[in-house]
């Protein structure tokens, strides 16, 4: 007797719940492990977060601004982004490669849910990129000097230039099944980058890292960079590349052809919105900045100085205010005592681009400070100092061409742990004898080789024995058209043999 | 004589002469921009060493042969046969850097004959990387992963390079000729790791 079995045969293929895309993740978590584990990619990561750790310390001279700071994690990411397109290109044609295509096609992801696979590798690419621009951007925020704010929009080009170089590799795959494709396009992208980088201000902004490489640092809402819509551009460029990718691998679905669409739109509105300029608004705040600060300026007092700064910059004024205590302490005569008014000045009108110099302030008792701090801009402040106690207004300090820079120098560096690196670091050319110019916020001095001898001798001096001397003799030595000899003997030094011309 | 004239025909036709090619159309395109306007002429020196890249990029390829493992048995020695295949491809590159030459501006023109040195070193060391490569190991096609090495072996280079020893100097340095120097001993360097690797190794090593 033959049993005949009534149950139904069941369908091999069983519906999971979360259907292919589970699978779609699943690959994509071995893709990125895998992308993330390439050679290229591990050398760019090595080199990007060396190169970033060793210029950490450099930027800014600890007292970074943070809208400079934003800026500058921008360059270095586009290395990754080409070793990343580099394996993403390899890992895309590995089955073709292999000849393994064929087997995989009997699997449940079809070709273009693999490329949306490749595509989330490249995501967790830029998700890594992005965790080391946020940890270098954090480490100089945190750090006690930082002023100013720093702005998304510039903060996410570093990780989307990664994203947007990856999906352009993975689109490339799809186009061209060669292994040396990739090689080229990474050359070829290195110098297009050099060639349109010189092109016109508003044509640059299409390239994905756009520096402005400027001494110039303002607040930030002068900076007129259009940092979000060039986000917005750049987000629109990568989403174009990856979806054009899928559906050459043909994810012909509504849905992507929708998102081809939105990403279109989204790079033209960013990129038409970014290269629009600078808006007549943003002009003539620049030029109030510029020609009078005090309409936006706050003023705070302190020991009987005033101090007027732009809000960004609130922070600073304890440092200012210590160096302009530590001038007055070694002043003598009624300079000791004087108050001044420390006005911050930037010159905008010319944006990110322009390094003009400030003009000396006329009014009395009036000193410039720039908008940097730390390293050199210590000595160079406190000479300005030094010379409005001295001369009246910076306009007649500036033009100080006599014995009385001897004082001057005396209070810019005599206070400074190391006043002789403090005096070769403000002078223009690093020396230490001879003539030599000295910087200053505005306009600089100058030193004739005699000025440079007796200063040099009082600075050998102990330092208390120094500052009393000078004190001693204050209202001599401040007197106008005195000499370096005549200086010199007030001070109790030898007479200068060097020449005592002020060119 | 006659053994070699029987294998031309055979080795050209293993020889991937359209990544060379692609390559060298790149390269061209490269030396090409220097004719497109003023930057582009300071930039010729910078292009044409993106060019030389570009091609050396693409002779990584030319020791790409998937028969490798079927002709290892013939009586022809491999050192003949990678002599044979490079000697086909030494016109090609001569001529192809000659173009490349004429392509740039006379007046903006680098000095040629250290340039060609350059040039020469540079495709030489690709060459030589993918001897070695194939020297010690079993991969039929090693083009790819020695273009991607020679890449970043380059870029990183050119990033790190230290200074005393410079390699990449414009040509107003004062160290140009210092640079052929090594040039030179760099070139002679993979004329001699070529040739010591194209050598068969009487023992294959197993991987376990």
């Amino acid at each position: 007797m033959t049993a005949l079995t009534t149950e139904p045969a069941v369908s091999a293929t069983r519906q999971e719940p979360g259907g292919p895309w589970k699978a779609v993740f699943a690959l994509a978590l071995f893709e990125s492990r895998r992308l993330l584990t390439r050679v290229p990619v591990l050398m760019a990561f090595a080199v990007y977060i060396g190169w970033t750790v060793w210029r950490g310390g450099k930027e800014g001279d600890g007292f970074p601004a943070l809208q400079d700071v934003d800026r500058a994690t921008q360059g270095a990411p586009m290395l990754i982004g080409l070793a990343v397109l580099l394996s993403v290109n390899h890992a895309a044609v590995r089955s073709q490669r292999h000849g393994t295509e064929q087997l995989l096609t009997v699997l449940v992801l079809p070709l273009w849910r693999r490329t949306v696979a490749h595509a989330l590798s490249v995501v967790a690419a830029a998700l890594l990129t992005a965790v080391c621009v946020a940890a270098q951007f954090g480490r100089e925020a945190l750090r006690p000097g930082a002023v100013g704010h720093g702005s998304v929009g510039e903060l996410l080009v570093g990780p989307l230039t990664v994203l947007l170089f990856g999906l352009f590799g993975l689109l490339v795959a799809g186009l061209v099944r060669s292994a040396l494709v990739a090689p080229l396009l990474v050359v070829l992208l290195l110098f297009l980058f050099v060639f349109f980088s010189g092109l016109g201000y508003e044509a640059r902004w299409l390239l994905p890292a756009v520096e402005d490489a400027t001494p110039n640092t303002l607040p930030s809402d002068l900076l007129g960079r259009p940092a979000a819509w060039h986000a917005l551009y750049l987000t629109g460029l990568a989403l174009t590349l990856g979806l054009l990718a899928v559906l050459l691998a043909g994810g012909r679905r509504p849905a992507v052809f929708a998102g081809v669409a939105g990403a279109l739109a989204m790079t033209l509105t960013g990129g038409v919105a970014q290269s629009a300029g600078d808006s007549p608004e943003l002009l003539r705040a620049r030029e109030r900045a510029t020609v009078h600060p005090e309409q936006v300026q706050s003023c705070v007092r302190r020991d009987g100085s005033t101090y007027c700064a732009f809000p960004e910059w609130g922070p600073r004024v304890a440092d200012w205010a210590g160096v302009v205590n530590r001038v007055r302490s070694l002043a003598g005569g009624d300079a000791h005592e004087q108050d001044i008014v420390v006005r911050q000045r930037i010159e905008a009108r010319y944006g990110l681009d322009g390094d003009s110099a400030l003009t000396p302030l006329e009014r009395p008792h009036q000193v410039t400070v720039g908008t940097r701090w730390g390293g050199n801009r210590v000595p160079e402040f406190s000479a300005a100092v030094a010379g409005v106690l001295i001369a009246g207004d910076e306009k007649a300090a500036t033009s100080i061409c006599d014995g009385r820079i001897i004082p001057l120098m005396w209070l810019a560096v005599g206070w400074e742990s190391d006043p002789l690196d403090a005096l070769r670091r403000v002078r223009l050319n690093d020396t230490l004898t001879g003539s030599d110019s000295v910087l200053q916020p505005t306009d600089g001095l100058y030193m004739t080789e005699a000025h440079t001898e007796v200063l040099r001798a009082l600075l050998d001096l102990p330092r208390g024995e120094a500052g009393a001397r000078v004190k001693d003799r204050w209202d001599e030595l401040t007197a106008p058209k005195v000499t370096a000899a005549r200086a010199a003997g007030l001070l109790g030094l030898p007479a200068p043999e060097g020449d005592d011309k002020c060119s | 004589m006659l053994l070699i004239r029987h294998l031309v025909l055979p080795v050209h036709r293993t020889v991937p002469w359209g990544q060379v090619g692609a390559a060298g159309a790149v390269g061209l395109l490269l030396a090409a921009l220097t004719r497109t306007g003023e930057s582009a002429e300071r930039l010729s020196l910078y292009l044409l060493r993106a060019a030389i890249l570009v091609f050396a990029l693409g002779l990584a390829f030319l020791l790409d042969d998937p028969a490798r493992h079927t002709t290892a048995t013939v009586p022809t020695r491999r050192p003949v046969r990678l002599a044979l295949r490079v000697a086909l491809a030494v016109p090609a590159a001569a001529a192809w850097w000659l173009v490349a030459l004429l392509l740039v501006p006379p007046d903006v023109r680098p000095p040629v004959a250290d340039l060609t040195l350059e040039a020469g070193a540079a495709f030489v060391l690709a060459v030589a990387g993918g001897a070695a490569v194939v020297r010690f190991s079993e991969l039929t096609r090693p083009g790819r992963s020695l273009a991607a090495g020679l890449l970043t072996t380059s870029v990183l280079a050119m990033l790190f390079w230290p200074g005393r020893w410079a390699l990449f100097v414009p040509v107003e340095d004062e160290r140009w000729g210092a640079a052929h120097d090594r040039w030179a001993v760099l070139l002679a360097v993979a004329v001699i790791l070529g040739a010591l690797c194209t050598v068969e190794p009487l023992r294959r090593r197993v991987r376990p």
